[in-house]
């Protein structure tokens, strides 16, 4: 996904002089080529984000379409103030771009790992927030944000995500449905994706019909797609690798609460509101939060059974 | 402009400092008033401008990064000619735009949002890189406060600006040595900013920053290889005796009284 990531940006630098790549001292992906060819556009700014993002909105201020890169926490809170005043205050053309969203990072420890920014920065006026599954949703979610203008996280995996058994297409807000069902839906962001759908395969093994939708964007959220799913199925859940305090879930939840829908079974799946004393990698992680598919698939049958 | 027009005009920006605070019925006073000189000559001297043409490309720019003395860049602005001095009566009023600590898009000539300090050299470096990037003559202009040097995120773009050598970017300090609670010298002594610069990268010259003649020469001394600083020595409250480095009155609300001494003594100004 990094590597999709800086691409993207960077065959669209060379078409585009307006187009600038920042980076705390990030990324070992192409950016060598980048940085020889159109030096103009890359610059690293060094281990010193929140001067990265008040430079990409100063050149934003001058018309520049600023693509600004770290690892998630070091680009969304360590400079928090300077996204909300410098960025979404002043409404500019800044995408940060966050490597390592969730838990893939867990081996290094929670400095390193991101389960607070989706909600951070859902929060923020403005701001737009997708997180892509894999690399291809990312390489069209940046290649789509080249025609749209402001403020924009874009959450990203770390480079293991599995590529999708086929090739689909992702349009920036609106949901996309992976697998097609009639009696339930999980919704889910971002590239826990791949355990949302061996989830649905455990699902649809034990004859429950399992619609899997594909919520890239957290932000707008896709909140027609929503109701509709409200008013026609008996069961929605939503999955993200991400707090369960102000998310997806959080996102769908405020849909589902202020409709008028009755007897529906509503559950989020998320990381728990604390720090773990242990680490592990991915997978482990996902286990540790309930966040499996094995982990999941029991508490599903027991709400809808 | 004349020495002695753009020491009218700074008197002019006073009292409109004086006049905007009274009506807002609380608002920074001193450390507006410690940039008004400053101010004065970017506008009527230094900067490459057309106050009927806010967004022309070819413009210098200015950006505030001590917010909190929007007061004295409305007036200036508003004496320069970017929009009526009747606006500047709407400042801190309910239902306007104009609030405050600089905004973008809420007056003409307004180039970028600040009030939380530390935020205006990195948004000038940008600016700045653009510019040179772009192979635009352009210059940009950062007013910081003494004080706000003790935010980190300064040191971070004065890093940036030397090391890459954004030879149009100039950091002015409104070193007036008083922040909210007392003397920065005091607090955090993060003086003397000359060889702290200087070995960042950065060309320094100090000077009077109520001095008209050494303001103007200052911002003239912009070199080819190095960013440019100018620690310009400021007293807070400067131009209205009762205020002159007096602490409180940093943000404090006028009386009667103390509006009507105000500006008494500003009209003897000739």
């Amino acid at each position: 996904m990094r590597f999709a990531a800086i691409k993207t940006i960077y065959e669209n630098a060379l078409k585009n002089k307006n187009v600038y790549f920042l980076t705390g001292d990030l990324g070992h992906f192409g950016e060598k080529e980048f940085a020889e060819k159109i030096p103009h556009q890359y610059h690293n700014v060094g281990i010193a984000e929140q001067n990265m993002v008040g430079i990409a909105a100063g050149l934003a201020l001058t018309g520049k379409k600023i693509f600004a890169y770290s690892i998630v926490p070091f680009v969304t809170l360590r400079c928090l103030e300077q996204i909300k005043n410098d960025v979404c205050y002043q409404n500019l053309d800044v995408t940060l771009i966050g490597v390592g969203g969730g838990l893939i990072y867990g081996p290094y420890g929670n400095t390193h790992c991101s389960i607070e920014d989706v909600a951070v920065m859902r929060a923020l006026p403005n701001m737009k927030v997708v997180c892509p599954a894999n690399a291809p949703e990312t390489e069209q979610i940046i290649k789509q944000l080249m025609k749209i203008k402001g403020p924009t996280y874009v959450r990203i995996g770390r480079g293991k995500e599995p590529m999708p058994a086929t090739s689909y297409t992702v349009s920036f807000g609106k949901g996309k449905i992976i697998n097609k069902g009639t009696d339930i839906v999980i919704f889910s962001t971002g590239t826990i994706l791949e355990e949302a759908q061996k989830l649905v395969q455990m699902l649809t093994d034990a004859g429950i019909s399992t619609e899997l939708i594909n919520l890239h964007t957290v932000k707008p959220i896709d909140k027609n797609l929503i109701l509709k799913k409200i008013r026609t199925r008996r069961a929605i859940f939503t999955i993200e690798e991400a707090s369960l305090i102000g998310g997806l879930g959080s996102a769908v939840a405020e849909i589902v609460s202020e409709s008028s829908k009755r007897n529906l079974v509503f559950k989020r799946f998320g990381v728990n509101d604390l720090y773990l004393k242990e680490i592990g990698d991915q997978n482990y992680l996902r286990k540790k939060h309930h966040l499996s598919a094995e982990t999941i698939y029991p508490v599903i049958i027991d709400k809808i059974t | 402009m004349t020495v002695a027009k753009i020491k009218a005009v700074a008197r002019e920006i006073r009292k409109h400092v004086i006049e905007m605070a009274y009506n807002a019925g609380g608002a920074h006073i001193g450390c507006s008033l410690s940039v008004v000189d400053v101010l004065a000559c970017l506008y009527f001297n230094t900067l490459n401008i057309k106050p009927k043409l806010p967004h022309w490309k070819e413009r210098d720019y200015f950006i505030l990064s001590k917010g909190h003395a929007c007061s004295a860049l409305y007036a200036t602005l508003a004496e320069r000619g970017f929009f009526s001095p009747a606006l500047l009566k709407r400042y801190m009023k309910n239902g306007s735009p104009i609030a405050g600590h600089v905004t973008l898009d809420s007056l003409p000539g307004i180039e970028a949002t600040t009030g939380s300090l530390g935020h205006g050299l990195s948004l000038g470096t940008g600016i700045a890189l653009s510019l040179k990037n772009d192979n635009k003559n352009s210059k940009v202009y950062v007013l910081v406060g003494d004080g706000e040097m003790e935010e980190g995120s300064v040191w971070e773009a004065v890093m940036f600006g030397g090391h890459n050598k954004i030879n149009r970017l100039i950091l002015i300090i409104d070193n007036n040595d008083l922040q909210i609670i007392g003397k920065s010298t005091a607090i955090m002594h993060s003086h003397p900013f000359e060889e702290k610069l200087e070995s960042f990268g950065w060309k320094t010259v100090s000077i009077n920053g109520h001095n008209i003649n050494e303001i103007i020469d200052a911002c003239k001394q912009t070199g080819r290889e190095k960013p440019l600083a100018i620690i310009a020595k400021t007293i807070k409250g400067k131009g209205i005796s009762f205020m002159e480095n007096k602490l409180e009155w940093h943000g404090k609300s006028l009386t009667r009284d103390d509006y009507e001494k105000a500006i008494g003594e500003l009209n003897k100004i000739p």
